[in-house]
C-alpha cells in the first residue's frame, strides 16, 4: 500500500475527464460559431449582393463598421462582440461547473475519500478549468483571423482612431488584447469557481457567475453612479481598446489586469478556505 | 468569523468605501450663499455683484469675470468651487450685462477695465481679504472669453493683480475678427462675419427694445455696421479693436499667468494664447507662465469646466497661497487619445511638458510642389463649410469623418464640406512611416497668383488618410488676404492654424487651400488662383509626455501582489488543522471513539458513538432511517467533520485528506461516475486519480462488477444495478484493507445479491475488513460476523452476530426480533 498525495488527480487525468464532456465541445463550438456566423451574415447578407459588403456599423469610423476591412479588423470586432457575453459565459461555464458538477454526479465524495486532499482537488480542477478557458481565448482570435482572411482578405488593421497598423503590428496587438482579455476574465473565473465550491448545482454556479457579471456590467453602464464604477471589476473589461492606439496605452489595462488578478486571488483563497471546512454532503 | 462571511465582508467594505467616498465628496459641494452687492463702477455705472466668502478668512481674493452675454450668475458654480477651496470670490455682471447698468464697450480700458479696478479697490476695504498694504489686496483674476480678456487687460493695467487665469480669449481682437495669417502682414484679413454677427446678436437681441444696437455703445455699434459694409475694419474700428486687445498691455504683465485655450475654437484659436504667451515671456522672461489647451472652446466640444476649474484653482493655490504644486508649463488634451472603455467614444489623453509651444523647435515635412489651380466661385457660392458658431462640434466631427469615396469620385481630389472640388487644393506629403502628433502652429511658404491682383484664401493643415478621407483638425482654417499681387505671383509665408492632431502610419500630412469659407466675407466677383508650395512645411516639435498616472504603473501592480500574498496568508491562516499524532497502539483496524456530529441546524446525527472493528471482520452497521449510519460512514471517509470524538483507521487519525483514507474503499449513498465516460474509463481514471502506486487489480474488480461488454458503454446508459456493481468494483480497486459499503444490495436482483455475499465473505477472508450498512436485516444476518446497532445517533448494541442473537439469554431466531426488541416502535429520527 503506497499512497502519494502529490499524485492524486493528476492534471492530465482531470483534463481528460473534462475535455471529453459535451459542454466543453459546445462551448468551443459557440466560440467558433461567432466569427463564422458574422462573416457569413456579412458575406451573404441582404446588401452583400448589391455591391459592397454589408456594413455592420453606421459609420466608417467605428470598430464595427470597420469589421469587414480585413482579417485583423474582423478579429478585433469579434473580440468586441465576444467580450460582453460570450467569453464571460464560456469562462463561467468552465470554472463554475467544475466542482459543482462533481458534486452533482456524486463523484466528489469518492475523489475526496480516495483521498484527494481538498486544496489539491481545487488547484488541479482550477488548472484544468483555466486551461480550457485559455483554449477558448486562443481559439477566438485564431479562428476569427482565418475566417476573416477567407472572407475579407488581409488588409492592414484600420483602427477607429484613424490609425492603420500593418498586419505584423496588428498581430502583436492581438497578442496583447488576447492576453489582456484573458487576464480580465480572471475575475469571472474566480467568482464562478467560488460559487462552484459552494453549491451542488452546476447550472446555479454558472448562471450565478454570469448573472453577477451582467449585473455589474449594468451598474457600470449607469453613468450616474460616477466614480463608484471605477471599483467595479468589470469596468475595465474593454480596456483592451487602448491597444488600438497608435502606441499602446497601458494605464487602464494595467489597472484592469491588477484588479482582476486581485479579485481572482481572493476568490480562490475564499474558495479553498470554504471548501476546506465544508461538510461534503453531496 | 465563518469563511462564508469573508467574501461578503470584502464586498461590503468595497461598497462602503465607495459609497462613503461618494457621499463625502457630495458633502463638500454644499452651496455657500453669496452676499448680493451693488458696487460702484467707473463713470457712474453700478455693478451688480456677488461676494462669496470661504469658511476661513482672511483669504486671498479672486475676481471672477463672466463671458460675453452672461452675467455674474453664469460663473456661480465656479465661484462656489473657489470659495469652498478657501478664496474670497467677487463675481460681477459686466456693464451692459445682467443687472448692471452701462453699455457694452468690449472690455475697453476706459470702461470695463476701469470698473474692475474699482472692484479691486473695494476688495482692499474688505477685512476678509488678505491685504498686502494699503489698497493692495492679495487678488487674482480669472475669466473665460470676454472675461478672460478682461482678466488679461486688468493685469496689464493694474499692478495690484497678483495672478491671472485667462481661458478661451483673444490676444488681438482685430486679428480674431479680421484674421490675417500671412506672416508679417498688417493688412486686415477676411471678415469673420458669422462669428462677429453672432457676437453682436448676443448683445443686441435680448435688448432689442433699445434699438438695433441693443446695449452696445454707439461707437461699437457704428464700428460693426461700417466694417460689415466695407468688408474690412474702418480706421475707427481698428482703433477700438486695438484698445480692447490684451496685446497692447501684455508687456506690462509680470504676474503668474495661466493661459488656457480651446482646441475646438474657431473664434479665438489656439494661436491667440501663443501670441499672448510670446509677448509676456519676451517682456518678462521670468514671469511664471503656463498654458493649458483643452478640447473645448467656442465651437463646442466636450464640457471641460471641471478640468479648467481645477487648473484655475491649482494656479491660484500655487501663486496666491504659495502651495507647492507641480504645474507643468504646458498641458494639452489630445482628444484623439484612446477609445473609451464602454461606449467606443474616445477618451482624451493628457499630455504635458516643460516647454511652451512658442515655435522654438521645428521640423520639416516635404510637400508636393505641384502648381494647383482652382477658382473662387462668382458670388462666393457655394462656399466651403469648416466651422460655424453653434455648429462647431458637429462640424469638426463631420470634417474628420469625411466620405471615403475619395479618389474614385474626383481624380486627385477629395470630397469634403470644407474643401469643395474645383475651389480647393490639397497638397500632400509622402505617406508617413511613423505616427506623428502635431501640437502647435505650422507654417509654409507659398507662391500665390490671382487673376484679380488680390487673393482671399483659407489655408489649413489636414491629415489625408490612405482611404482618401481628409481630417481637418477641429475645422480650423487660417484665412489670408493679400493685395497687389504681381502677375508673376507673390511669395508669402502662411501661418497655419495651431492644432492638436495625430497622424498615423500611411497618412499624408497635407496643406489644404480653399477659396471659400462660409464663416467669412468673400469677394463677390470670381477669382482664378494658382497656389504652389515653395518651402517644406514647418511643423512645431513640442516635447510632451503623456500624463502618467503613477497609480496605474506602481500602486495597482503592488496592490495586486499584496493581495496575492494576503490570499496565500488567508489560506494558510484559515487552513483546517488536523491532529496528526499517531494514536495509541491497538489491534483494531477501525476505532471509533466518542464520535459526535451536530449539524449546523442543531440536528444531532451522531452522539457518543464508540466501537472498534478488527481485521477480517464483516461488520453490519444497523439502524432505522436517520439513526446516523450514513453520517458515521461519511465521517469515516473524511467528508464530514465530527463535532467531537475521532475515528482512526490502522491507528491513524481520519480527517479530510488523511493518508489513512488511502486504505479505505467506499461506496456510500449510491454510485458516482462521470456519465459521459464508459465504465472502464471511469475505473481507469479513478485509479489514476487516487495517488496509489501499487497494482490496481482492475480485472478482479471488473469481475465483481460483471458488466461484460457494457463496460465500454457510457455510464449514462447503465441501469441502476449496473452502476451499483461498478461502484462496488470501484470501491474494491487496489484491494484496500477496509471496505465501507452503504446499502450495497440495493437495486440488485437475488442472484446478484447471492454473488455479492460471496464476494464480501471472500474479501474478508484475506484478512481485510468490510463494514456494511443496511436495513435488510436478514441480509446482514447472513453476511456479517459483527453488528453495530444504532438508534437516534447512539450505539444500542455492539458485538458478534452470535452475541447479539443470544442477547439477554433469550434464544432468538432472527436479527429482526432483536432489532424490534431493542428499538421498539420508536422510530423518531435522531435527537433534537
Amino acid at each position: 500500500m503506497s499512497y502519494n498525495a502529490e499524485k492524486t488527480l493528476p492534471y492530465r487525468v482531470e483534463l481528460y475527464r473534462q475535455i471529453k464532456r459535451k459542454r466543453t465541445l459546445f462551448a468551443y463550438a459557440f466560440v467558433l460559431a461567432l466569427p463564422v456566423i458574422v462573416a457569413s451574415a456579412v458575406k451573404f447578407g441582404p446588401s452583400g449582393h448589391s455591391g459592397g459588403p454589408t456594413r455592420l456599423g453606421s459609420g466608417t469610423a467605428d470598430l464595427i463598421g470597420l469589421a469587414t476591412q480585413g482579417a485583423a479588423n474582423f478579429t478585433i470586432t469579434m473580440f468586441y462582440f465576444a467580450t460582453p457575453f460570450l467569453l464571460i459565459a464560456v469562462v463561467s461555464l468552465f470554472n463554475g461547473d467544475t466542482v459543482a458538477s462533481e458534486a452533482s454526479w456524486s463523484t466528489l465524495r469518492y475523489l475526496l475519500a480516495a483521498p484527494v486532499p481538498r486544496t489539491r482537488l481545487l488547484i488541479q480542477k482550477l488548472k484544468v478549468s483555466l486551461t480550457l478557458s485559455a483554449i477558448a481565448m486562443i481559439l477566438l482570435p485564431i479562428a476569427s483571423w482565418f475566417i476573416g482572411l477567407i472572407a475579407f482578405g488581409s488588409k492592414p488593421l484600420q483602427t477607429p482612431l484613424g490609425a492603420t497598423l500593418a498586419n505584423s503590428v496588428a498581430i502583436n496587438r492581438l497578442f496583447v488584447i488576447t492576453a489582456y482579455v484573458s487576464i480580465s476574465l480572471l475575475f469571472t473565473a474566480g467568482l464562478a469557481f467560488y460559487i462552484s465550491v459552494t453549491t451542488d448545482v452546476p447550472l446555479g454556479a454558472v448562471g450565478g457567475a454570469i448573472g453577477v457579471v451582467i449585473l455589474l456590467n449594468i451598474l457600470d453602464a449607469i453613468s450616474g453612479l460616477g466614480s463608484i464604477r471605477v471599483w467595479l471589476p468589470v469596468h475595465y473589461s474593454f480596456s483592451w481598446f487602448d491597444a488600438l492606439s497608435s502606441s499602446i496605452q497601458w494605464g487602464s489595462m494595467i489597472r484592469g489586469a491588477s484588479y482582476s488578478i486581485m479579485t481572482f486571488a481572493l476568490f480562490i483563497a475564499f474558495a479553498i478556505i470554504k471548501f476546506g471546512k465544508k461538510d461534503v454532503t453531496s | 468569523m465563518k469563511s462564508r462571511t469573508l467574501p461578503a465582508l470584502a464586498v461590503l467594505t468595497l461598497l462602503f468605501t465607495s459609497v462613503f467616498g461618494f457621499t463625502s465628496a457630495r458633502a463638500a459641494t454644499k452651496i455657500s450663499l453669496p452676499t448680493q452687492l451693488v458696487l460702484q463702477g467707473a463713470n457712474g455705472v453700478s455693478l451688480d455683484s456677488s461676494l462669496y466668502l470661504p469658511s476661513k478668512f482672511p483669504a486671498p481674493a479672486i475676481l471672477l469675470a463672466h463671458g460675453f452675454g452672461g452675467s455674474k450668475n453664469s460663473v456661480a458654480t465656479q465661484a462656489q468651487y473657489l470659495a469652498q477651496n478657501g478664496y474670497v470670490v467677487l463675481a460681477w455682471s459686466a456693464r451692459g450685462f445682467g443687472q448692471s447698468t452701462g453699455q457694452i464697450t468690449m472690455d475697453s480700458p476706459k470702461n470695463e477695465i476701469a470698473d474692475v479696478q474699482k472692484l479691486i479697490t473695494y476688495l482692499g476695504t474688505r477685512k476678509e481679504v488678505i491685504q498686502q498694504g494699503a489698497d493692495d489686496p492679495l487678488v487674482g483674476i480669472a475669466g473665460a472669453s470676454y472675461g478672460g480678456a478682461a482678466a488679461l487687460l486688468t493685469a496689464g493695467y493694474d499692478k495690484r493683480i497678483d495672478a491671472v487665469v485667462a481661458d478661451i480669449t483673444w490676444n488681438n481682437l482685430k486679428n480674431s475678427l479680421f484674421p490675417q495669417s500671412i506672416q508679417g502682414s498688417s493688412v486686415a484679413g477676411p471678415f469673420k462675419k458669422t462669428w462677429a454677427g453672432s457676437f453682436f446678436a448676443i448683445a443686441t437681441l435680448p435688448n432689442s427694445y433699445l434699438g438695433e444696437c441693443g446695449n452696445f455703445s454707439q461707437e461699437w455699434c457704428d464700428a460693426f455696421v461700417n466694417s460689415l459694409n466695407a468688408g474690412k475694419p474702418t480706421a475707427r474700428a481698428e482703433q477700438l479693436l486695438l484698445e480692447s486687445s490684451p496685446s497692447t498691455v501684455t508687456k506690462n504683465i509680470s504676474v503668474p499667468t495661466l493661459l488656457m485655450q480651446g482646441e475646438s475654437d474657431s473664434l479665438f484659436q489656439l494661436s491667440e494664447s501663443i501670441a499672448t504667451a510670446s509677448q509676456i515671456s519676451s517682456a518678462h522672461p521670468k514671469t511664471p507662465l503656463a498654458m493649458y489647451w483643452h478640447s473645448s472652446g467656442h465651437d463646442g466640444g466636450p464640457d471641460e469646466s471641471a478640468l479648467t476649474n481645477e487648473k484655475t484653482l491649482q494656479w491660484f493655490d500655487k501663486y496666491l497661497k504659495n502651495k507647492s504644486l507641480n504645474f507643468p508649463n504646458f498641458q494639452v488634451v489630445d482628444s484623439n487619445g484612446t477609445i473609451s472603455l464602454q461606449d467606443s467614444t474616445v477618451i482624451p489623453k493628457n499630455l504635458q511638458g516643460s516647454v511652451l509651444p512658442l515655435g522654438s523647435k521645428t521640423a520639416m515635412i516635404q510637400i508636393a510642389p505641384n502648381l494647383s489651380p482652382f477658382v473662387a466661385p462668382i458670388g462666393g457660392i457655394p462656399a466651403a463649410l469648416s466651422s460655424l458658431p453653434g455648429l462647431g462640434g458637429a462640424l469638426s466631427l463631420a470634417s474628420s469623418a469625411i466620405s471615403s469615396l475619395g479618389d474614385s469620385a474626383i481624380p486627385g481630389g477629395v470630397v469634403s464640406a470644407a474643401l469643395l472640388p474645383g475651389q480647393s487644393a490639397v497638397l500632400d506629403s509622402q505617406p508617413l512611416t511613423k505616427p506623428l502628433t502635431i501640437i502647435g502652429a505650422s507654417k509654409v511658404k507659398v507662391h500665390i497668383s490671382s487673376n484679380r491682383k488680390d487673393a482671399t484664401l483659407f489655408f489649413s493643415l489636414v491629415i489625408h488618410t490612405p482611404e482618401g478621407g481628409v481630417k481637418q483638425p477641429n475645422g480650423l482654417v487660417a484665412p489670408i488676404y493679400i493685395e497687389n499681387i504681381p502677375t508673376s505671383g507673390a511669395d508669402v509665408t502662411v501661418n497655419l492654424p495651431a492644432v492638436v492632431t495625430d497622424a498615423s502610419i500611411g497618412d499624408k500630412i497635407a496643406v489644404a487651400v480653399s477659396s471659400t469659407d462660409q464663416g467669412f466675407q468673400l469677394p463677390n466677383d470670381g477669382r482664378f488662383y494658382s497656389v504652389q508650395m515653395i518651402s517644406p512645411l514647418t511643423i512645431p516639435v513640442t516635447p510632451l509626455q503623456a500624463e502618467i498616472q503613477k497609480s496605474d504603473f506602481i500602486t495597482w501592480p503592488i496592490a495586486a501582489v499584496i493581495t496575492i500574498l494576503i490570499a496565500f496568508g488567508l489560506v494558510y491562516w484559515r487552513r483546517p488543522r488536523h491532529n496528526n499524532e499517531p494514536l495509541e497502539e491497538s489491534d483494531a483496524l477501525v476505532s471509533v471513539t466518542n464520535l459526535s456530529k451536530v449539524y449546523k441546524d442543531g440536528y444531532k446525527a451522531v452522539s457518543g458513538l464508540s466501537f472498534s472493528v478488527k481485521r477480517g471482520q464483516v461488520v453490519g452497521l444497523l439502524g432505522p432511517n436517520g439513526a446516523g449510519k450514513t453520517t458515521t460512514l461519511r465521517m469515516m471517509m473524511g467528508l464530514i467533520y465530527p463535532t467531537d470524538g475521532e475515528i482512526a483507521i490502522d491507528n491513524k487519525p481520519i480527517y479530510p485528506g488523511s493518508p489513512a483514507l488511502a486504505n479505505l474503499g467506499s461506496f456510500v449513498e449510491g454510485p458516482g461516475f462521470l456519465p459521459h465516460l464508459s465504465g472502464r474509463e471511469n475505473l481507469n481514471l479513478y485509479w489514476r486519480s487516487i495517488g496509489r502506486e501499487d497494482e490496481p487489480m482492475i480485472e478482479d474488480a471488473l469481475e465483481i462488477a460483471g458488466l461484460g461488454t457494457a463496460l465500454d458503454k457510457k455510464v449514462r446508459s447503465y441501469s441502476q444495478g449496473m452502476r451499483q456493481r461498478l461502484a462496488i468494483a470501484q470501491a474494491m480497486l487496489g484491494m484496500p484493507d477496509l471496505l465501507v459499503l452503504d446499502e450495497p444490495t440495493n437495486g440488485l436482483d437475488p442472484q446478484q445479491i447471492v454473488a455479492m455475499r460471496k464476494v464480501l465473505k471472500k474479501y474478508a477472508k484475506t484478512g481485510r475488513t468490510v463494514i456494511i450498512s443496511s436495513h435488510l436485516l436478514s441480509e446482514v444476518q447472513q453476511t456479517c460476523t459483527h453488528v453495530v446497532l444504532m438508534h437516534r445517533g447512539q450505539l444500542i448494541a455492539f458485538g458478534t452476530m452470535k452475541k447479539i442473537l443470544t442477547r439477554a439469554n433469550k434464544k432468538v431466531e432472527s436479527l429482526e426480533d432483536i432489532f424490534i426488541e431493542l428499538i421498539g416502535d420508536d422510530l423518531t429520527i435522531g435527537k433534537e
